[in-house]
């Protein structure tokens, strides 16, 4: 079965983004929900929902996914603007999703 | 009055040296006057050009207005400008051509000039922001309206020529123009005193832009190197974790607690407060939840004596402590931890040099049954043999020991650590010089079950460390012995060949190394970490190895390492390898070690010797280093 380009991502609120799903793959978390070999019900409908990330947060988060494919390439990149009251939930919200600098495929092991 | 008039009048008219009285004359003014070459004639001729140039202009401006369709009025201001002759229509006609010419030769000259590049390429930039606006791209301006450009620029009114009296365009005072005057936004003049307040303003504008175009940047090249020497350097976007600590640390006043934050991430904001310093008795309250057993504090220098109570009164269940610059960390906040029934069973103090000897064994004798780890740096004098001594006795589950910096610990301290019979890992940095036989007793005696073994600065230590650790010791994982000018490649090869050890994971050896002044390059007999000794180190520990540090090993030769990155050698964990001042390694060897290393993320090569005329590629330079490849 092809894969489409593009999943759906679900906030607690019902609000629904359309993302590529590439740039969505940053996340571990998204990454294994979707994973083909899984049998999760995800992997079939490319729906994720998420029951704990509101709606505002959940459309940072998007916008972080596309900031990020954009500039996947790219060296000094400018810092995507976060607002501040949203910072502790946007903070929750990228531990869940595991958008820490593990999931960088550059990260620099430090020891 | 009247008579300067006349003379100046007879002067220009009559065209002969000015008989005036005037001041001293230069040789200047002399030799040009014997050359019959008058400074006033050309002077004359100058402003006379000037204002038929202004006439012409004014004339243009309106004519631009009035539109080509006027041909009447058109015709009748030529007639003006040829002084209301009557002539012919040929001659206007001709005439008209002139203009033509003059005007086309003038706008081609205003092509070339400086202002018009300036202003054109000002338009350009516009241009393309409108564009990109509305999502086409064209590359370049048409010709039609370049043209409209120098046009532009032609019909600008000159302003009032140097020397001249004007009216201030903002404030309306008289004043004399000078080269210096500033155009106004109206294309006025400006007196000097409105002049300095709009440049004034000016340049508070252009200061006032340029932070924030900075903040916007990931920053300048100097940034970026720093961060590559930080290793804190990656392609591509930061981790949205790392966005919103950074929001969150410089907006921290702003926070009243951290929710219900992982301990992981909390400890994330601690290292980024840290590192601005930001940490202070009014942001400590975010890091002590009542139902965390672990406080980290990274920078804890502004904190009082008071402040480190707060923590063992709202922590109630605290385990680990981690505190570094924790200098008011005194007698008295050991003495309240004392009498607490709080039982730490992880201390990590950094420069909490105001604690005394007495105290440290009073804790330890008190609470020390529960240590599981004890980890001090730079504790002055204070944390000495006598305090080491004690840990046998009162510490007996203690199975992490490390001990930096403290001045008064010696090789009786180490005879000491022999004892710590359940030690698992160990750290020793220890500024008095030691000798062999208290480590190899170490060894000796916890050999079998030290994990982590970690030696810095051991000077005077030899092989007989290395025999030890090949003879004890089968559990290990990380080692680290630097700086010895006593260990030989011999000793370093008896050790790894054969040694009952798994593979290690870390191995640091740097500056393991012959150190002669006189005669730098020459090592009869094979000092420190050299050929023979490499190659064992990668024979046997090469498949788990993933931190290599060699650093300053200066006489392992280009053959041991073509050798050990041979064309079939794989080693698959190694991620970081430093090789500087390793001088016979070249850029063969680099690309080999690429090739062999897969998992290679960072490679160190400062003050690699690359043979003349060939060039190595890859060396952390401005633009910073790439691992080629693709990622999955």
């Amino acid at each position: 079965m092809d894969l489409s380009k593009y999943i759906t991502l679900v906030s607690k609120d019902g609000f629904e983004f359309v993302v590529l799903r590439q740039a969505a793959f940053i996340s571990p978390a998204i990454k294994s929900m979707l994973d083909p070999r899984s049998q999760f019900q995800e992997a079939k409908t490319s729906r994720c929902i998420f029951g704990e990330i509101s709606g505002e947060v959940l459309e940072k988060v998007v916008e972080y996914f596309h900031y990020w494919y954009k500039n996947k390439e790219r060296e000094d990149v400018p810092d995507m603007d976060i607002p501040v009251e949203l910072c502790l939930e946007l903070l929750m919200a990228a531990d869940y999703l595991g958008l820490d600098s593990k999931a960088n495929p550059d990260r620099q092991v430090r020891y | 009055m009247c008579s300067w008039f006349i003379l100046t009048d007879k002067c220009r008219s009559a065209n002969r040296p000015n008989q005036g009285i005037r001041g001293p004359r230069s040789a200047l003014t002399d030799f040009l006057s014997s050359q019959n070459i008058q400074a006033h004639q050309i002077r004359a001729n100058a402003n006379a050009r000037r204002a038929a140039a202004a006439l012409a202009a004014a004339a243009n401006v309106q004519n631009n207005a009035d539109g080509d369709d006027d041909a009447d009025d058109d015709e009748n201001e030529e007639d003006n400008e040829a002084g209301g002759s009557t002539s012919t229509t040929a001659s206007r006609a001709r005439a008209r051509e002139q203009k033509k010419q003059k005007q086309e030769a003038a706008i081609a000259k205003i092509k070339e000039s400086k202002l018009y590049i300036k202003k054109k390429q000002q338009k350009l930039a516009r241009e393309k922001k409108h564009k990109r606006k509305r999502g086409g791209d064209s590359p370049d301006l048409p010709e039609s309206d370049s043209d409209d450009l120098a046009r532009a620029l032609l019909d600008e009114k000159p302003g009032p020529v140097p020397g001249q009296m004007a009216n201030c365009e903002i404030c309306d005072k008289r004043f004399t123009v000078t080269p210096y005057s500033r155009a106004g936004p109206n294309g006025g003049m400006l007196c000097s005193p409105c002049g300095k307040k709009l440049a004034k303003d000016q340049n508070d504008a252009k200061k006032n832009k340029k932070p924030k175009l900075a903040a916007q940047g990931g920053g300048g090249r100097r940034k970026m190197q720093s961060r590559i020497l930080d290793g804190t350097y990656h392609v591509g976007a930061k981790p949205l974790m790392n966005l919103c600590i950074e929001t969150l640390a410089k907006n921290i006043q702003l926070a009243d607690g951290l929710g219900d934050l992982p301990p992981r991430v909390v400890d994330l904001i601690a290292r980024k407060l840290s590192k601005h310093r930001l940490l202070g008795p009014d942001t400590l309250r975010l890091f002590l939840d009542p139902r965390n057993d672990a406080v980290s504090l990274y920078d804890a220098a502004r904190l009082s004596s008071q402040d480190y109570v707060t923590i063992f009164q709202q922590v109630t269940q605290l385990k680990k402590l981690k505190l570094r610059n924790a200098i008011q960390f005194k007698d008295e906040v050991m003495q309240y931890l004392i009498t607490r029934n709080l039982n730490l069973d992880s201390i990590y103090l950094h420069g909490a040099n105001l604690v005394s000897e007495a105290c440290w064994i009073e804790y330890l004798k008190a609470k020390g049954e529960h240590l599981k780890a004890l980890q001090i740096y730079y504790m002055d004098k204070h944390v000495n043999d006598a305090v080491v001594s004690t840990l046998k006795v009162s510490c007996p589950s203690l199975t992490r020991l490390k001990l930096c910096h403290n001045q008064e610990v010696s090789d009786d301290g180490i005879k000491l650590i022999a004892n710590l019979v359940k030690l698992e890992h160990l750290s020793l940095q220890l500024i008095k010089k030691t000798k062999t036989d208290p480590y190899v007793a170490v060894v000796q005696s916890l050999g079998k079950q030290l994990q982590t073994l970690s030696l810095k600065n051991i000077a005077d230590v030899d092989n007989r460390l290395l025999d030890a650790i090949h003879e004890n010791c089968t559990s290990l994982k990380k080692l680290r012995v630097t700086d010895s000018e006593h260990m030989t490649d011999a000793g370093f090869a008896r050790m790894f060949k054969g040694w009952k050890n798994r593979a290690l994971v870390f191995l640091d050896l740097q500056k393991c190394r012959h150190v002669d002044p006189a005669k730098p390059r020459e090592n009869e007999h094979m000092v420190g970490l050299c050929s023979e000794g490499f190659r064992a180190i990668m024979t046997h520990s090469g498949t788990n190895l993933r931190y290599l540090n060699i650093h300053a090993c200066r006489h392992i030769s280009a053959a041991a390492f073509e050798e050990v990155f041979a064309e079939d050698k794989v080693y698959p964990q190694l991620s970081k390898l430093e090789i500087s001042f390793c001088e016979e390694v070249t850029d063969f060897i680099v690309g080999s070690i690429f090739r062999c290393c897969p998992a290679l993320k960072e490679l160190n090569v400062k003050h690699v010797k690359v043979p003349k005329g060939r060039i190595l590629v890859g060396v952390p330079n401005a633009i910073g280093m790439q691992i080629e490849g693709v990622d999955d």
